[in-house]
């Protein structure tokens, strides 16, 4: 199982002298598996919590534990088995692959730098994955450009699951990919999960894909979960102020015409250099109370594994 | 029956140097206080056919034929001084991005001036008119944004920024490319919510490109959906949501993961990608993804129809041939 203990990330910007509190204190657990659905708007500190899981980055404090063993950051001389083991999978393909490489000898390079296969094998082995992922072997002497998104998006597949990982991280995986072509995608990444039992962590603002990939699922407001548990209990029965409000201010196609439900939020995220006391979600809350400026709410258990960081839950 | 506001008639687009056809023949109209929706995915012609209107086509980039007649005259062939007094003041326009939009190095009060001044209208008021934009769009302390510069604000403050600027002489029509695709959804709603008060308020029409569909839902009274240069449907947006004609719209709404949808259930893609405009002839463009195609798919392209629900462009629509 992932085990995320306590994680902060703090950033110090030099030239203004501050801090930018990118994650406050983020645990979390995903069974092998499972599918943990992250949400949140930008600032949020999902994309952090993504490059530290991976180890791209180093915490301030906490720890990140994939089956009992600590993921640490690249000085440590493990990096190459764990990067072996945990891989993420990035929003914009054009940006992840190189754009001067042949898509079949950036699969390739995942293979020999981990020397998963020799000589002929590792040809195979490309083979085996481009039709994985649903690409022609035949296109694996184009470059990225020649491809289109869709397809860019299943190379950055295949090329994650060249280290034959078990855990996928997936930031924001379809937003980039038109409309049409994301059910295709999403299907993938289904089908795959299925096929060689991979554990994913899937970042999105999107909650209609989230609710349909996700076994759990943290909403994350500044650096801190602000609601988690099982997809049904978050979505269909959010508590935290924060997250009725994100689910409301979702256009859906399933609504015409304007959403008048009272729950608009005001105002904006606040600055994480500048952080508000309290509850960070205070300034924007429709049910604040005088404590919230003052206390930082924990997660509380209100049902099962359903947990929500406001006192007023359950009132 | 009404007069429209705009028509759009047989436009088409192509480059300039290999005559490649981006839009092709397509036909609106938008009547006043009426909100239209286009919807498309990325190279569907519906950024093109926004900025032609406005004569603002990308350089090498050509309206080939058609015409677009606003107030008796054709845009596309008026002089770029008649459109000049157009833009603006009669039809605005905001984009997916502020930052590019507006001018970073110039304060965002002279920028609302610039307005004023590229109309040639009394200086007089204008400062005031300016002042009671931003407080009409949600700026705070308005005397302090006139005095800032747009890196100061953030994406969503910006983009009411951009509304103020092009709201502020009143006009027509607003034409909106995606303003709030690059938001975060809780700013997206304030910003809908915006548009739909001032919409009530002005009786303005808007012309809103998007290819998100919850957003066209929630906003608009008609629906235009483009794939590959085309207009392929057009209807109220009821029907387009409920009883949508042409198989690519139908197989797109049906793509989308639904609020009852169970978890971990595959959901129904469309496959492959959408072809080039300029490749797709004889043919219904959407023939290559469409699991109901027949031989006069292959050969034959289809015209827009009126049926009991929409008007589609589709050979075997979803209801059936009348």
């Amino acid at each position: 199982m992932l085990q995320i203990l306590n994680v902060e990330k703090k950033y110090n910007i030099k030239a203004s002298k501050s801090v930018i509190n990118a994650l406050n204190g983020v645990s979390l657990n995903i069974e092998i598996g499972k599918t943990l659905g992250i949400v949140g708007e930008s600032g949020c500190g999902k994309s952090t919590l993504a490059r530290i899981i991976v180890g791209l980055e180093k915490p301030t404090s906490g720890e990140i534990i994939w089956k009992d063993e600590a993921v640490r950051n690249k000085v440590n001389a493990q990096f190459k088995n764990h990067h072996s083991s945990i891989q993420l999978v990035f929003q914009d393909p054009y940006s992840s692959l190189n754009p001067r490489q042949k898509i079949g000898n950036c699969i390739e390079e995942v293979i020999t730098t981990h020397k998963l296969r020799n000589g002929s094998g590792v040809q195979e082995r490309v083979d085996e994955l481009l039709l994985e992922v649903g690409i022609s072997s035949d296109l694996q002497h184009r470059y990225p450009h020649q491809l289109s998104g869709g397809q860019r998006q299943r190379v950055s597949i295949a090329r994650a699951l060249a280290s034959e990982p078990d855990l996928l991280v997936l930031d924001e995986p379809v937003s980039a990919l038109d409309v049409s072509v994301r059910a295709d995608v999403m299907n993938l990444l289904f089908d795959l999960r299925e096929k060689f039992n991979l554990t994913y962590i899937f970042i999105s603002h999107d909650l209609s894909m989230v609710r349909h990939i996700s076994d759990a699922i943290a909403v994350m407001y500044l650096g801190k979960v602000v609601e988690y548990g099982l997809w049904s209990e978050v979505l269909d029965n959010p508590q935290h102020p924060y997250t009725r409000a994100l689910i409301d201010s979702i256009p859906s196609h399933e609504h015409i015409g304007m959403n008048q439900s009272d729950n608009q939020l005001l105002g904006e995220v606040p600055d994480p250099a500048n952080m508000p006391s309290g509850c960070a979600f205070h300034l924007r809350c429709p049910i604040v109370k005088i404590q919230c400026k003052i206390n930082s709410p924990e997660l509380i258990r209100v049902q099962g594994n359903h947990l929500v960081a406001c006192p007023e839950v359950g009132k | 029956m009404r007069s429209s506001l705009i028509e759009i008639r047989n436009l088409c687009i192509q480059t300039a140097n290999e005559s490649r056809e981006l839009v092709k023949n397509i036909s609106f109209s938008i009547y006043p206080g009426e909100a239209v929706g286009v919807v498309g995915e990325s190279g569907s012609g519906k950024t093109l056919t926004a900025l032609s209107i406005l004569g603002l086509l990308p350089r090498g980039v050509l309206a080939q034929s058609g015409e677009v007649t606003y107030g008796g005259k054709n845009l596309l062939n008026a002089s770029e001084e008649s459109r000049r007094s157009i833009r603006g003041r009669e039809i605005s326009m905001i984009y997916q991005d502020p930052m590019t939009a507006l001018n970073p190095v110039m304060k965002l009060g002279k920028q609302l001036l610039e307005v004023f001044e590229a109309h040639e209208l009394p200086k007089e008021n204008a400062q005031e008119r300016a002042l009671n934009a931003l407080i009409e769009v949600g700026i705070p302390e308005p005397e302090r944004a006139m005095q800032s510069y747009p890196h100061e604000f953030s994406g969503g403050m910006r983009q009411r920024v951009m509304i103020a600027m092009a709201l502020v002489l009143s006009p027509k029509l607003l034409i909106a490319d995606e303003p709030t695709t690059a938001l975060d959804v809780t700013i997206q709603r304030q910003i809908l919510a915006l548009i739909s008060e001032q919409r009530k308020k002005t009786h303005m029409s808007i012309l809103w490109i998007t290819h998100d569909l919850g957003v066209v839902a929630n906003l608009v009274d008609r629906v235009i959906v483009m794939y590959a240069g085309q207009i392929v449907e057009e209807g109220s947006v009821n029907e387009i949501f409920t009883n949508p004609q042409h198989r690519y719209t139908a197989g797109l709404l049906k793509s989308l993961p639904k609020a009852t949808i169970k978890n971990r259930e595959r959901l129904s893609a469309i496959p492959g990608v959408p072809p080039k405009p300029w490749l797709v002839e004889n043919s219904c463009a959407f023939s290559s993804r469409c699991s109901y195609v027949t031989e006069e798919c292959l050969t034959k392209t289809p015209a827009l129809i009126r049926n009991k629900f929409t008007s589609a462009a589709c050979f075997h629509p979803v209801g059936g041939n009348s």
